[in-house]
């Protein structure tokens, strides 16, 4: 089936996605609006909204994207690794209506960075727009967040079925740039990068991420 | 089949048949005395018939075919007769852990013979398969000891065996001085006595005309042999020309070339690799024509890539043995089947290992303090602790290295498929061959590797059981199951629970002995679970659009946990584990690498329940 990690030459690009976020931050939603927006019923998969493919086609190159989507309970992060290993990407959903579910966020930020390094590309998306209203997290702080951790922010309303396909092009123009980046680094070694990046891979912490860690939040509670 | 020589309902012929297909009945259910009865009665019947035939008509009332036949049948099963009087000596003599008669090929010959062997594989059926695979707790429960590797080999040998080998020139000619000999005992008998002149000409003729025949013989095997190795080294240097460029060649190189060689001697002998070569050629994309040759090849024991995967299987499973055998697998049991005996599962009679391991240092070490303790002083608390965790150490690292031996004969395999068969080097065919090659590769090996899995990964199998002791009965939403996602009223279901269908797939797993089935097996599960969730919810809020009530991960970790909860299959997590190593990483990003990686993570959460730290 598919050969993982991104082809060389005019081979089309695997790219696998993790969806994380707390329970009811609109993440199943969001991709789901996603995947049937263009598409219709049928390009759910069997497995419902927990994993899903799209096909895309950016710049004449063929893009596949595989969508995991994680569980937000607490008591199933025991194995968060072994679901983010190997992904090129990672969005990053909390609820601007809840500041609890932005830390959150910054802890999921915090480990991936620590077990994939600098080559994943992270979105941090703030959902439910059209509650405007009920904003817990300022806008200001979750892009300055963002920026600090080398992620770009995003806002969305899967509701409104606002900022959604922006956000999954925009990931997928920055996971062929990584994946270009990469090939050049390894020369031919493009169609390893599968099994080069076999296994989970830890790197120490970033000083970014350290950082942050010391005084990114503003507010606690 | 018009000939109706003898009448009165069946033919004999049909009669000697059904009475010989009963006998390979019952020795293919292993009830190796009623078949050995059986097998006799068969003879029986065939040399009552024949004789009451002989005595009662006239010279060729019965056709000569027929004779002929019911005699083919009565010398196959005597084969199989004289086999089991064989076997019994030894099986006395030696071990219990061989079940079954080795090989089979009467089968093969009986259906050439008379239609006796049912029609579905013309190649004998893979003995070991049946023996080793079955392995299933789902099934009978009991799981059978590992044959020790000489068996093992035996076996495979067994398998390979050529029913229509010919005979070396050497062997042609002992059979036609044996026939010599009678000839001369006969005569020697019907000459009148005091002849001795006539006898000693009679004896020096003989002796004269076998010893021709030896020296003729020999001359004439020398010469083949020459010719063989002739050919062989033409053969070779065709290889290294093949091989050409590098100055140095390493081990692998120098193995690689040899094979080849192989190869290309076989395709000499054999004229299947050109016709598929052709097939190939002429419709180049034809997926079945893929899988036609790939089938083929398996079934060709003789082929150096069969020759290969029986070395290298034989090799792994022989570094397996003396770890698998005192296995943990016949202790750690299905919890359904065991309800009424709580008591933690680790006094199985340990079965005597052999002095000839290959890995005298790890058999030390599993002199497992678990199964009998230590002779001599009692070790202190400490000394066990160290043990243990050296025991562990050892077995890992011992874990590591075979998982690392397996990848490496699958990559050698399929290096050796591509070369003798360059028309499957494409991406597609590559992926048919790499998945027939592993589930043939896998096959006699998964159970003991499962063992072996299952002794590193015990303590989280001895965490799940305790999940499941504590939460078997529990309801989904016990385990988060969200309350939309499964009848709020039992009784709606009719007397199964919710979720039935994916736990029963789930039950199934182990019935596989190869890991991409293994991985169907655990999509399938979480399809049904998708399936199953829409059901529920739609009976409870039939006017929810579709869509926007799909289940995400939030959703089916839970369901999975309870579905995992239910299975009660401790080695599930071992299975998983070992799925882990031996999936392809190209299948990993998909939808199997998303169903694995759920799977595990439910496993991982009923371990928790079960005490079990996190294990990553």
């Amino acid at each position: 089936m598919a050969a993982g990690g991104a082809g060389g030459g005019n081979k089309t690009y695997s790219f696998k996605v993790v969806l994380l976020g707390e329970g009811c931050v609109g993440k199943t939603s969001l991709v789901l609006r996603y995947c049937e927006n263009k598409f219709n019923d049928k390009h759910i998969t069997t497995l419902q909204a927990s994993f899903l493919t799209k096909k895309l086609n950016i710049a004449g190159r063929r893009v596949n994207l595989a969508i995991w989507d994680t569980a937000g309970q607490e008591r199933f992060h025991a194995l968060g690794p072994i679901y983010y290993r190997d992904s090129n990407g990672a969005i990053l959903v909390y609820d601007i209506t809840d500041e609890d579910s932005f830390q959150k966020v910054k802890n999921w930020v915090k480990e991936l960075r620590k077990m994939l390094g600098n080559e994943i590309c992270l979105c941090i998306v703030g959902n439910k727009i059209d509650l405007e209203k009920e904003r817990h997290v300022s806008v200001q702080e979750a892009e300055e967040y963002a920026e600090s951790v080398g992620a770009k922010h995003y806002h969305t309303s899967a509701k409104l079925n606002k900022g959604i396909e922006e956000l999954f092009l925009d990931l997928c123009k920055r996971m062929m740039e990584t994946a270009q980046a990469d090939e050049k680094a390894k020369g031919n070694g493009a169609s390893q990068s599968g099994a080069a990046r076999r296994g989970v891979q830890i790197v120490d912490d970033e000083p970014q991420a350290a950082t942050v860690a010391g005084g990114g939040c503003c507010s606690s509670g | 089949m018009a000939s109706g020589a003898l009448d009165g309902g069946l033919r004999p012929l049909q009669i000697a048949m059904k009475l010989a297909n009963a006998a390979v009945e019952l020795e293919a259910g292993e009830r190796h005395k009623e078949a050995y009865c059986e097998y006799l009665r068969s003879i029986n019947y065939i040399s009552q018939t024949l004789l009451e035939d002989a005595v009662s008509k006239p010279d060729g009332e019965m056709v000569t075919m027929e004779v002929e036949r019911m005699l083919r049948l009565a010398e196959q099963c005597l084969e199989r007769v004289k086999s089991y009087a064989g076997r019994r000596s030894d099986i006395a003599s030696s071990s219990l852990l061989w079940p079954r008669l080795p090989p089979r090929p009467q089968r093969r010959r009986a259906e050439k013979g008379g239609d006796v062997a049912p029609k579905t594989s013309p190649r004998p059926a893979p003995g070991h398969r049946r023996v080793l695979s079955d392995g299933s707790p789902v099934g009978d429960g009991v799981a059978a000891p590992f044959l020790p590797p000489e068996i093992f080999h035996k076996l495979q040998e067994a398998e390979s065996y050529d029913a229509k080998k010919e005979l070396t020139p050497i062997e042609e000619a002992s059979r036609l001085n044996q026939k010599l000999k009678a000839t001369y005992e006969a005569r020697l008998a019907r000459l009148p006595p005091g002849q001795a002149t006539q006898k000693t000409s009679l004896t020096l003729s003989l002796q004269r005309q076998m010893m021709e025949n030896l020296i003729i013989a020999k001359a004439r095997q020398d010469a083949l042999h020459r010719k063989m190795e002739e050919r062989r080294l033409r053969l070779q240097e065709e290889a290294n020309r093949r091989f050409a460029g590098s100055g140095l060649i390493t081990p692998e190189e120098q193995e690689q070339r040899l094979l080849y060689a192989n190869v290309l001697e076989y395709e000499q002998d054999h004229d299947w690799p050109k016709l598929w070569k052709a097939k190939m050629k002429k419709d180049p994309g034809d997926a079945a024509l893929v899988a036609g040759l790939i089938a083929y090849l398996l079934s060709c024991p003789d082929h150096p890539v069969m020759k290969l995967l029986k070395r290298l299987q034989y090799r792994i499973y022989n570094r397996l043995y003396p770890i698998s055998e005192t296995s943990f697998d016949g202790v750690s049991r299905d919890l359904n089947a065991n309800e009424e005996d709580p008591a933690p599962a680790s006094e199985a009679p340990p079965s005597p290992r052999p002095r000839d391991g290959s890995f005298e240092d790890l058999e030390r070490y599993l002199a497992t303090p678990d199964l009998s303790p230590a002779p001599g002083p009692a070790p202190g608390p400490d000394d066990d602790a160290r043990l243990l965790s050296l025991e562990e150490r050892a077995l890992r690292e011992h874990l590591r290295t075979i998982v690392k031996d397996v990848h490496n004969a699958v990559d050698r395999l399929l290096s050796l498929c591509l070369l003798s068969f360059e028309c499957l080097n494409t991406a597609s065919a590559k992926d048919v061959c790499l998945a027939s090659i592993e589930e043939a590769f896998f096959a006699p090996l998964w159970r003991p590797l499962l063992a072996l899995f299952r002794k590193v990964h015990r303590d989280r199998e001895q965490a799940f059981e305790a999940g499941v002791r504590l939460y078997r009965d529990a309801a989904p939403g016990d385990v988060g199951v969200a309350p939309k996602l499964f009848p709020s009223d039992p009784a709606a279901l009719q007397g199964s629970y919710p979720y039935e269908a994916a736990v029963l797939e789930l039950q199934q797993l182990s019935r596989d002995t190869c890991p991409q089935k293994k991985l169907e097996c655990i999509v399938r599960t979480l399809r049904l679970i998708c399936v199953c969730a829409e059901e529920y919810r739609t009976l409870q809020d039939p006017d929810a659009p579709p869509s926007t009530a799909a289940i995400g991960a939030d959703d089916l970790l839970p369901i999975l946990s309870f579905v995992a909860l239910r299975s009660a299959l401790p080695q599930l997590v071992s299975e998983c584990a070992a799925l882990e190593e031996f999936i392809h990483e190209g299948y990993l990003i998909g939808e199997e690498g998303y169903c694995l990686t759920s799977m595990q993570s439910a496993l991982s959460y009923v371990e928790s329940l079960g005490g079990g730290a996190p294990h990553r």
